[in-house]
């Protein structure tokens, strides 16, 4: 398992806990979709786990190390890449300032952007030198994922990477996301609504419900016809 | 015609002073958001370090180059021990930094006593500039200035670790989970914050009075020069000081001291009310 996490409860004010007791685990390579309705608690669990917010129990393991707590400089380090809801681009930096973001934390990487990103989403290269916050929302996502994948994360967690995007440009990501995630045995955590971009880059989906994961889902087909499975932890 | 040249030199002059007394409070109040009550005391302990070393013999020069790094190192102190409890928090930081400036001026009575400390100049003489004989050190002051300010934009706006300090002033989470370590940074950008303060101490003590009380005088225009010319910008603060400075300096050349002083405050005011992100960003 590259991510392991046992019992972890965390919450935003003391004695109310908005994770209580979450078990997970992720195997290496794996495309796993979190799914449930808003305030189940889906983003606290990305946050515990890239360390922005601290646990109030239980446990984190990432490739074998304790993780648990620790700042969220040295989960990035430890190799857990993070595209986070609203995408938090540095809208004041060019577009290759913010890539540049994505190596200069990381020891080794250096400090000049390759050309790869460039070449999966070119419109990337084309604003290079434009501020990063005059671009459409479809293309800060790009720049988001690719700032999270040059810090050549081993495991990339993705918050609704699709929120106010257009359908079509969202499929484009999804595919791009899903050759670079296979041909480099990246794994993935995906937290989203759109259940086209699930389809494409999920292998399991697991509903999330009050703070805990409730079901785990293998034939992801059911996604799409079990209506009962939609209606219990997905409509309003 | 000389007084014309004079008046001009003098104004450029206090610009440039004003510059190098702002610098270190464009990163740590403009960037990073602290109000720093006792950045007048570090500027202070710039200029004790070299009224300190002075006297135990080591060249001026020396002193220079000793000061930003003896106020920064104090910087980190404050930084670890102070401020990091208080980052968000602004009226905290008020009281927290107005109660260590008061201790550092009494530290500095208990081991200098009340009185000023005078340091000899290092360039005396004059220099004849379009026919006016000018003070040697001051254009030496002048060349410092503008170097530093030059070498502290390159650092802040072409550099990677001044990418980095950026990124965390502008999103802290986000850069922590890009592996950038906001601690260190936090750390680096205020000690060099402090040193900068700490050099324009240390280059502004042969011509001023070394005293406890010397750090008050620069700070309140240096603050009006950071809000004038708009917080977190480097070239805004060119801006705010060229405009506190320039007024002051030439309005002092043709009244009393204290109504050029108000005179440029209701400026002061006028600017930040009906131009409140300041100079660079409202007209740009």
């Amino acid at each position: 398992m590259i991510l392991q996490i046992d019992q972890l409860s965390a919450g935003y004010i003391k004695g109310s806990q908005v994770l209580d007791g979450l078990d997970l685990s992720v195997a290496k390579g794996e495309f796993i979709a979190l799914l449930g309705r808003n305030g189940m608690g889906k983003t606290t669990l990305m946050r515990a786990i890239v360390g922005q917010l601290k646990p109030s129990a239980g446990k984190i393991r990432f490739a074998g190390n304790d993780i648990t707590g620790a700042a969220p400089y040295k989960a990035a380090r430890a190799g857990i890449g993070y595209v986070p809801q609203g995408r938090e681009i540095f809208a004041d930096f060019t577009v290759e300032e913010n890539l540049r973001m994505g190596l200069l934390g990381k020891p080794g990487l250096g400090a000049l952007v390759p050309d790869w990103p460039y070449e999966i989403f070119p419109i990337l290269k084309e604003r290079r030198h434009q501020r990063a916050g005059t671009m459409s929302g479809g293309q800060q996502q790009q720049l988001a994922i690719m700032r999270a994948l040059l810090g050549q994360p081993e495991l990339l967690i993705l918050d609704e990477p699709s929120e106010g995007i257009q359908p079509s440009i969202v499929h484009d990501i999804g595919i791009a996301l899903r050759d670079y995630a296979k041909e480099h045995g990246l794994t993935i955590l995906l937290v989203e609504q759109n259940l086209d971009l699930v389809s494409l880059l999920g292998h399991h989906a697991l509903f999330m419900e009050n703070g805990s994961i409730v079901e785990r889902v293998d034939d992801m087909d059911r996604l799409q016809n079990d209506a009962a499975l939609i209606a219990r932890y997905l409509s309003v | 015609m000389d007084i014309v040249v004079l008046i001009g030199l003098d104004a450029f002059s206090y610009v440039l002073t004003l510059l190098l007394v702002t610098l270190g409070l464009v990163i740590i109040y403009g960037m990073m958001n602290v109000i720093n009550m006792a950045h007048g005391e570090l500027f202070m302990l710039g200029a004790y370090t070299v009224a300190t070393l002075l006297a135990s013999g080591v060249p001026f020069w020396i002193c220079l180059l000793a000061a930003p790094i003896v106020v920064g190192l104090a910087g980190l102190l404050v930084e670890e021990f102070v401020i990091r409890h208080v980052y968000g928090r602004p009226i905290d930081t008020i009281l927290a930094t107005w109660g260590l400036s008061i201790a550092i001026k009494q530290m500095i009575i208990i081991v200098f006593g009340p009185a000023a400390v005078s340091i000899a100049n290092p360039v005396p003489g004059s220099v004849n500039l379009m026919g006016v004989d000018y003070p040697a050190y001051r254009l030496v002051i002048m060349a410092l200035a503008a170097a530093l300010a030059l070498a502290t934009y390159l650092v802040i706006y072409r550099s990677t670790t001044g990418l980095q300090i950026r990124a965390v002033i502008s999103n802290r989470a986000m850069a922590g989970s890009l592996g950038v370590n906001t601690r260190r940074m936090d750390r680096a950008t205020f000690a060099v914050g402090s040193a900068l303060a700490g050099v324009a101490g240390a280059i502004m003590s042969p011509m001023i009075s070394v005293d406890p009380q010397m750090g008050v005088g620069f700070l309140i225009p240096a603050f009006l020069s950071v809000l004038v010319g708009g917080l977190n910008s480097l070239i805004g603060a060119v801006i705010g000081a060229g405009t506190i400075g320039g007024t002051t300096s030439i309005l002092s050349a043709n009244m009393a001291q204290a109504d050029a002083q108000i005179i440029v405050f209701l400026l002061a005011i006028m600017i930040i009310r009906f131009v409140p992100q300041g100079l660079w960003k409202g007209f740009r």
